[in-house]
């Protein structure tokens, strides 16, 4: 059974196998609405969710979160501290400057890192600094996750979730996993075979740059212009699959010992070198 | 079960082919009305692409058609007109794709490496920048927009 919503800004895309039709037709609604849920919670755009509530008030108050997002933020924390700031959701900031997304509410709001949100006792967050978060580098990823314990609690051991480019597969069904590239048209390139695991994949166009690695902001803009590859990390678990891709973006080098230590693999397509191999 | 990663390997040619469309069909019309009205009587009002359920709710049939990608789609709508379900019917984009030699895809591929260039049915799993699905946005707010000016109450 297959089946896709737009969900997250993307289509989310969930095939499930191995179990008689009506099982699988409640395991992928369940998947569904897990998906659905991590939206409300994590849109910036959504003024009622966990994050906007956060970006409005945690400079000035401790904010009760949803325990989900809790456990995000804790994630979140810990690929911040193991990727020496490069990995970095505070960048609210910089996304409000480039107009990518609404400011609203947040003219308190100025430059910061995560090093200013405070995870406390009862799923409540205060923010140290006039910050604001955004989990769109790795919202995604922790909904595909919570859509593939889903299927697995409904007793599906075959599955793919694939959230508009992010995706987990279960099951030891080697699956063939293709990146797409930047170019000038969408181009696809074989990658690899996959079992119980996860892949992302991000462009430079849409990140942006932490730590030492950063560049100004002009510079980041010219070179996402030119930089026509797909920055793509394998991963246990498609939360940091799809944190590591914004690392991954930033330091241009698959051996970085940041992925090896998560138990990631990453690697570089770029559909320039596709067309120089051609030629 | 752990984790299990198999890069492939360098290729020592490569060509580029225009793949024509490759299109997912998630669910038929028919599919589509059972799957969001369950056990409810869903029947056509004679406008192409609008269907009416006994509970007062309507499915709606549209497309949406975007620079690489076609998508067929259905929204269901509540008696007090609120979304109940969308539900993507079909999805297809159409990509270059990068094809190596037949040794090289033997190893891919598996099976159906014999069937040279079954685009349409190999590729499944893309990973890349993410999608966006604004124009499938854009189309499900000018349904609710119909909906409210030609449907509702009716």
């Amino acid at each position: 059974m297959r089946r896709a919503r737009p969900l997250l800004g993307t289509y989310v895309d969930i095939e499930a196998s191995g179990r008689a039709d009506p099982v699988l037709e409640r395991a992928v609604n369940a998947a569904f609405e897990a998906v659905a849920r991590v939206h409300r919670l994590m849109s910036f755009h959504d003024s009622n969710s966990d994050i906007s509530r956060l970006n409005r008030r945690a400079a000035h108050e401790p904010v009760a979160v949803d325990r989900w997002t809790a456990t995000v933020l804790r994630q979140a924390r810990r690929i911040f501290e193991a990727t020496d700031g490069l990995f970095d959701c505070a960048v609210g900031h910089e996304l409000m400057q480039r107009g990518l997304l609404p400011s609203q509410d947040l003219d308190h709001v100025e430059r910061g890192t995560f090093s200013g949100v405070e995870l406390l006792r009862d799923h409540r967050v205060r923010f140290s600094a006039g910050i604001a978060i955004d989990l769109g580098g790795i919202a995604k990823g922790f909904a595909v996750d919570r859509a593939i314990a889903a299927l697995r609690g409904h007793g599906v051991r075959e599955a793919v979730v694939n959230a508009g480019g992010d995706m987990r597969v279960m099951g030891d069904t080697p699956r063939p996993i293709h990146v797409r590239c930047p170019s000038d048209g969408p181009c696809l390139v074989p990658a690899g075979l996959l079992q119980n695991g996860a892949v992302a994949t991000s462009s430079a166009m849409t990140t942006v740059a932490r730590g030492p690695a950063r560049l100004a902001q002009s510079m980041q803009s010219a070179a996402a212009c030119i930089d026509r590859k797909a920055y793509s990390v394998v991963a246990p678990t498609c939360l940091l699959a799809d944190a590591l891709t914004k690392v991954l973006v930033q330091v241009g080098d698959i051996h970085a010992d940041y992925f090896g230590n998560f138990g990631a693999c990453a690697f570089i397509t770029s559909a320039a070198a596709v067309n120089d191999r051609a030629a | 079960m752990p984790m299990k990663w198999t890069p492939v390997l360098a290729a020592p040619a490569a060509i580029m082919l225009i793949a024509p469309a490759s299109a997912t069909i998630y669910l038929t019309v028919d599919q589509a009305q059972q799957a969001i009205f369950p056990g409810t009587a869903v029947s056509p009002t004679g406008q192409p692409g609008v269907f009416r359920a006994s509970n007062g709710g309507y499915l709606i049939i549209d497309r949406v058609i975007g620079k690489h990608e076609y998508i067929k789609f259905a929204v269901g709508i509540n008696a007090n007109g609120t979304i109940k379900q969308i539900e993507i019917l079909e999805y297809s984009e159409s990509y270059g794709y990068e094809v190596r030699d037949a040794n090289w895809r033997a190893q891919f591929v598996g099976k159906s490496a014999t069937s040279p260039l079954q685009l349409n049915v190999d590729i499944n799993n893309i990973s890349g920048a993410t999608l966006s699905s604004r124009h499938l946005t854009e189309g499900i707010k000018r349904i609710m927009t119909m909906y409210q000016s030609s449907l509702r109450g009716r």
